[in-house]
């Protein structure tokens, strides 16, 4: 979008959109952005758990309990589950990362009640001995799949560099031996800490009924028990070790770099996103010009990733082995550019239009939306409208964004490569 | 509101097609250029792929940088892409920059700089792309098993051919350009908010009149091999298996759709059910429609652990052929509502829109509506899919394995 003075822009979020909260006596939290003219609804439960809520000897388990919770509950088997969810036409599933786990689907309207009322019911899972047990091997391919994915391993092992012991370095999937070693008792353990409803936010955005939408809720979590939840948050800086790793089946090097970023409760985490944006986009960056352009690096973007009480710059690259070396001291180079120099006022209009853009592509699908309301209120507490984003954006000026390259050091990074054994 | 398709044909021959969509402000828009990867004369394999980088290496006034700069000062979220017949090059973004954006793609398409020095840096990229892709065999298995599968040239990899990219030149590369970039053959799907009338009269301005290119018919050869293994010491065997069904334009398009819907729509779909829920073998499994004007498969991905490899494609192939021996009421109900509630959901993206409209009328010389996409499901039933299947038995499977053991094939 080009931003223009003395005219709005002209945004579909100028229709009514209505947000709405409740928060129940047992702490679960349901929030709702009514869009009417919207053809779906995307609803989406919340937890707030993931890899760094656990301890290394129970390493997988938030993303093994997300697989566990399709197995059903006392009333349901898992083919009973899936078959609800394909009877209302759901596209459904469910992500964890290290600090979430999040179940979502997206329904024409008529269904949305009665998906809403089945992942409630999903929330207190059985946790059946022999579920588990198949589920375990599913579990290991799943790990197994990403070991043959090393733009995905790359990233996970640069993660456990950076972080060292700070719990944000561990795996998401956990380990085949942590995985073999779990039981279904320390699963039924880690649930009854965790999922406790004031741990847990349940919202939905498009075209729903509000006060529908919250009987339902209520009806099935009503009963459930707050207790104590918690996380322990701490900023971390990063190791800023460098690590480099071969793999016999490897033909490429993929390499990552980690800076240490904002948190998702600062302030400040829009102009770390249009710095992401300026050094790693897809096309137009730094990156871009200085080696995709220049056919010597395949790969190389950038992303910012907030995350609670800390943040995270992450970048990959990926080219050729005899490539590798010029290709890292050239994202040393550009880095130390930065550091000395900042950005320019051109870079800095181009980033704002595509950041703007993206968010209203975004945003007019419900499914896009649940995202941002959901991780608002997990993070800050408080409902953000888009417009408010849009205007936190059009606001930054350079010095934001140069003031965020002193504060990270950008040039002092944690870097790990995985490529074939005759690399760098 | 009612749908609503908007459609021009340019005195130059080439066809706009729109979809307004009131409930967004963002628009979306797709060229169609006629120079896909099976386009490309026998030995240039990988020549659209590079034809599609060069061209926004310079154009009109623009040199490569200030071309960059242009699209990214209008907020582009733009997309390229190669498929069989065409090169696809199109964005998303906020509907008052459309007028520009077309105007920058206008340049892309008809008066792209093609330098000599631009071309190597454009061909060493694809190039490098293409090696990347032996380390990704998730994605590198279904470019294999579609290369077999269709007749050549038709599955020829999107991603190119190593031998004939290493002996590309720049000057033969910059003759198919020119040859296959043909004004009359182009399709421009736009979808979202913009203004049609505006957008027509641009396209026609900026095409102008139109100077016939004579183009060489594809010559249809033989297809692959029936197995394929590729060796890579991976923690995996990537499983590949593809079957021919009835084609998008063909009366039993529904039919093939709700039993592929039957076979893997969901998770309680049966091949979900069979080798995941019940035999824990795979955590990724499923199959898929594809198909080309000139003929469709059923694509279907396992991955697993090699000592589960057999065991596994041995589970997907019994799913294949247990089909037509019946389907319930209640799993057809399903297969039905999920299909017709992902073309809704799909319809709410205008870029999903863009490459629909676009997709219908090279494949049945008009674009369906949604209610005709609804109503055709309803009308299937569980007598017609079989009717179908027994009509079209499962008897010829394509199968490509990559990773560190072989399998046992029928």
């Amino acid at each position: 979008m080009i931003v223009r003075k003395g005219r709005p822009p002209c945004l579909p979020w100028g229709r009514a959109m209505e947000f709405k909260q409740k928060t129940l006596s047992n702490g679960l939290v349901l929030i709702g952005e009514v869009n009417p003219p919207a053809k779906s609804a995307a609803v989406g439960y919340f937890v707030r758990t993931g890899a760094r809520d656990e301890t290394l000897d129970i390493n997988g388990v938030s993303h093994f309990l997300e697989h566990m919770l399709f197995k059903g509950t006392e009333r349901l088997n898992s083919f009973q589950v899936n078959e609800a969810f394909d009877s209302r036409g759901a596209q459904f599933n469910a992500f964890t990362s290290e600090e979430q786990t999040v179940f979502y689907a997206s329904v024409l309207p008529e269904y949305l009640v009665d998906i809403t009322a089945l992942w409630a019911e999903l929330m207190r899972p059985a946790l059946r001995e022999d579920d588990f047990t198949v589920e375990k091997n599913v579990i290991k391919e799943e790990i197994a799949m990403y070991q043959d994915t090393p733009t995905f391993d790359v990233v996970d092992r640069c993660r456990s560099l950076h972080f060292a012991t700070h719990p944000c370095g561990y795996s998401v999937l956990g380990t085949n031996e942590s995985v073999d070693a779990l039981t279904a008792e320390q699963m039924r353990e880690y649930f009854a800490r965790r999922y406790a409803p004031n741990n847990i936010i349940v919202a939905c955005a498009g075209s729903f009924d509000w006060n529908r939408f919250c009987a339902v809720v209520e009806a099935a979590s009503g009963q459930w028990r707050a207790q104590e939840v918690g996380r322990p948050l701490s900023h971390f800086e990063g190791t800023r070790q460098k690590v480099r790793a071969d793999k016999a089946n490897l033909k490429r090097e993929h390499i990552c770099l980690m800076h240490a970023g904002v948190s998702a409760q600062d302030p400040r985490r829009f102009a770390a996103s249009l710095l992401s944006m300026i050094v790693g986009d897809d096309y137009g960056s730094r990156f871009y010009w200085e080696l995709v352009d220049k056919a010597l690096a395949e790969e190389a973007t950038m992303h910012y990733g907030p995350m609670d009480g800390t943040g995270l710059f992450y970048s990959y690259l990926r080219c050729g082995t005899p490539n590798a070396g010029r290709v890292v001291a050239i994202v040393g180079g550009i880095f130390r550019d930065l550091v000395a120099h900042g950005i320019t006022g051109e870079e800095l209009t181009k980033a704002k239009n595509k950041v703007l853009s993206a968010l209203v592509l975004k945003n007019e699908l419900p499914m896009g939306r649940l995202g941002d309301l959901g991780s608002n209120w997990m993070y800050l507490g408080e409902y953000r409208s888009i417009e408010a984003d849009v205007e936190a954006i059009k606001a930054l000026t350079v010095d934001d964004v140069n003031h965020i390259i002193q504060e990270i050091h950008l040039d002092s990074y944690t870097q790990y490569s995985l490529g074939p054994a005759t690399g760098i | 509101m009612e749908q609503r398709i908007d459609k021009c044909v340019l005195p130059n021959g080439m066809v706009v097609l729109g979809e307004p969509m009131p409930e967004v402000e963002s628009v979306a828009f797709d060229f169609m250029l006629p120079g896909g990867a099976a386009c490309m004369p026998p030995g240039y394999a990988g020549a659209a792929n590079v034809i599609s980088e060069w061209i926004f290496r310079g154009a009109g006034s623009r040199d490569s940088r200030q071309l960059g700069d242009a699209l990214d000062g209008l907020g582009l979220q733009r997309s390229t892409s190669i498929g069989s017949s065409h090169i696809y090059v199109g964005a998303a973004l906020e509907s008052s920059n459309l007028a520009p954006a077309l105007a920058l793609y206008g340049d892309i398409i008809l008066n792209p700089h093609l330098s000599d020095e631009q071309f190597e840096p454009a061909r060493q990229l694809i190039i490098e792309e293409l090696q990347s892709l032996d380390d990704e065999p998730r994605q590198r298995i279904m470019i294999e098993l579609r290369k077999r599968f269709y007749p050549d040239p038709l599955g020829r990899s999107n991603m190119g051919e190593l031998e004939d990219l290493q002996s590309l030149t720049a000057c033969k590369t910059r003759e198919l350009a020119k040859a296959y970039l043909d004004v009359q053959q182009i399709i421009l799907a736009v979808a979202g908010k913009y203004d049609f009338e505006a957008v027509c009269r641009q396209i026609e301005s900026l095409f102008g009149p139109h100077h016939p290119k004579p183009l060489s018919a594809i010559k249809i050869g033989a297809r692959g091999p029936k197995y394929t293994h590729i060796p890579h010491e991976g923690a995996q065997v990537h499983i590949g298996v593809m079957t021919p069904t009835a084609r998008f334009a063909d009366e039993a398009y529904y039919d093939a759709r709700l039993a592929v819907s039957v076979l893997s729509g969901g998770m309680s779909s049966r091949l979900f059910t069979e080798v995941r829920e019940k035999r824990g073998l795979c955590y990724a499994i499923g199959a898929k429609y594809h198909s080309l004007r000139e003929a469709a498969g059923i694509a279907c991905y396992a991955g697993t652990s090699p000592d589960k490899a057999q065991e596994t494609y041995d589970v997907v192939l019994a799913e294949f052929h247990r089909l037509a021996k019946g389907i319930g009421e209640e799993e057809m109900a399903r297969a039905k509502i999920g299909l017709k509630s992902s073309v809704i959901l799909q319809s709410e993206s205008s870029s999903s829109r863009a490459g629909a409209i676009g997709s219908d009328y090279y494949m049945l010389g008009r674009v369906r509506m949604l209610d005709e996409v609804k109503q055709k499901i309803e009308e299937t039933s569980v007598e017609s899919v079989l009717g179908f299947l027994r009509s079209r038995p499962f008897e010829d499977f394509t199968v490509v394995t990559i990773g560190p053991k072989e399998i046992r094939v029928e």
